[in-house]
């Protein structure tokens, strides 16, 4: 009994800490190197693509690398598809058979939009990563969920907007999201700008879940520590910049509070590498006004904690940067 | 003299068998190299079929491929042989793994549609703004 325990228990932490850290020897450089030079026009002939691709590569994980830098700087998020299909699917969002119907045909579009014209949305991303991988002999799957950031609003997130992928590494799973690495879109301006960030490659799965709920809990990569829908819609909001620098979250766990005036309030950080203590402040905004706070820092083996006391009362969105990066968004209620 | 009768007997059954096993291992590679394999691939969508234009062809775990052209047609650039597995894939369909035969010349596949539910977030580098705070 004791040894099946020590077991479940070797076979949990190992999947609870998958992430990139876990192929610091590999160096990344030659599949990424492979995959900024291939060009292609079209996917017409993805098996090509795949094996020009792939086949100088020795390992499965430079091997999906390579895919996955050659998915996110080739494919473009198309911005009018989305708003297209989130219309309809909002419009038959009570009628199952009607929402089937539209989806088929959408699918039907965009992947002739993605074969020919490089052009998705997210589940063309997910799906594309799966193929591709699956021709080179990689298991990877689609997860679908809910997609959290600073723009979808609660209601948005009652039903499953967003597709990522988890892939099989030589036998442990990993969590990516090649849509949100591709770039970021400027509705306003009706364009797509390529901007990779590594941050979703073989994300850490703690991180990763501040902003993507599976419809499967089992998907999150963080066994029994894996929160219910309440829970994740109550959390910080997260930016690009947290994956990029942060490594954990630690502290405060949700994303409103109520404090008295005066009292001193704690976050805290784990961090990817070290920081200049005068890299890091808080913007608090209230309505139109904006003002700079300098925290106290203290920053103690990759732990950062930051300490602010709360002169004033009111209703105040803080958001957190480090190094110019907008990190995260907290929302406070100061009372007297 | 009887031995003598049974051991010249026994000497042409032994070729006339090994002749015989011999004609069925060479004609058995022989074939081996010979299979062109052409074909049609077409996609099942909701219950009527289509012509697949681009559809990818490609041998599994081996560097082969080729693809559809507009009447969804193909020729395999490679010779198979018995046992090969051709992969046939569309992007947004099922794929389908198909063994070489012997007597296999000309494939007729049909995709089916896959059954996905097509979603798209987007990422947003916004910030943040509370509909409390704007007061």
């Amino acid at each position: 009994m004791r040894l099946f325990l020590f077991i479940l228990l070797c076979l949990f932490h190992k999947n609870y800490f998958a992430q990139k850290s876990d192929f610091k020897h590999i160096n990344f450089s030659k599949a990424d190197n492979i995959a900024k030079s291939y060009k292609s026009k079209d996917l017409q002939n993805l098996n090509k693509i795949t094996f020009a691709l792939t086949q100088n590569l020795d390992t499965d994980v430079e091997k999906f690398r390579a895919i996955y830098i050659w998915v996110t700087s080739n494919i473009e998020n198309d911005y009018n598809l989305y708003l297209k299909n989130d219309r309809k699917r909002k419009r038959y969002k009570k009628d199952s058979i009607k929402q089937k119907k539209w989806n088929s045909k959408f699918q039907k579009t965009l992947f002739k939009k993605l074969r020919k014209k490089k052009k998705t949305i997210c589940t063309g991303y997910a799906y594309l990563l799966k193929e591709m991988s699956a021709i080179v002999g990689i298991k990877s799957i689609l997860v679908n969920g809910s997609g959290r950031t600073s723009t979808t609003g609660i209601e948005d997130l009652n039903y499953a907007n967003h597709t990522w992928n988890l892939v099989l590494l030589h036998k442990k799973w990993y969590l990516c999201d090649a849509t949100w690495a591709a770039g970021i879109p400027h509705p306003e301006k009706g364009f797509f700008q390529f901007n990779y960030s590594d941050a979703y490659f073989l994300a850490t799965p703690s991180l990763f879940f501040f902003n993507h709920f599976p419809i499967n809990s089992n998907h999150t990569l963080l066994g029994k520590n894996s929160k219910s829908f309440e829970e994740f819609i109550k959390m910080p909001i997260l930016y690009r910049g947290a994956h990029e620098i942060l490594s954990a979250h630690e502290y405060p766990k949700k994303m409103h509070h109520k404090i008295k005036i005066d009292s001193i309030f704690t976050f805290q950080y784990l961090v990817k590498k070290d920081i200049v203590p005068e890299n890091i402040k808080f913007i608090r905004s209230k309505g139109t006004t904006e003002k700079t706070i300098v925290p106290e820092v203290l920053l103690k083996n990759k732990l950062l904690t930051l300490h602010h006391k709360f002169k004033e009362k009111g209703f105040f969105d803080i958001h957190l940067y480090i190094e110019n990066m907008l990190i995260s968004t907290y929302t406070f209620e100061v009372f007297e | 003299m009887k031995t003598t009768k049974t051991t010249t007997l026994q000497k042409p059954t032994l070729l006339l068998w090994s002749l015989f096993l011999s004609f069925f291992l060479f004609s058995n590679t022989s074939l081996a190299q010979e299979i062109l394999v052409k074909g049609v691939v077409k996609g099942l969508v909701e219950s009527e079929t289509e012509l697949l234009d681009g559809a990818n062809v490609y041998l599994k775990n081996a560097n082969e491929s080729t693809t559809t052209n507009k009447k969804g047609e193909f020729t395999f650039p490679k010779k198979l042989k018995k046992g090969d597995i051709l992969v046939f894939s569309y992007l947004g369909f099922e794929k389908q793994n198909i063994k070489i035969k012997e007597d296999t010349s000309f494939l007729t596949v049909l995709l089916k549609e896959e059954d996905i539910e097509m979603l798209g977030a987007l990422n947003s580098e916004k910030r943040f703004k509370s509909k409390r705070a704007k007061q």
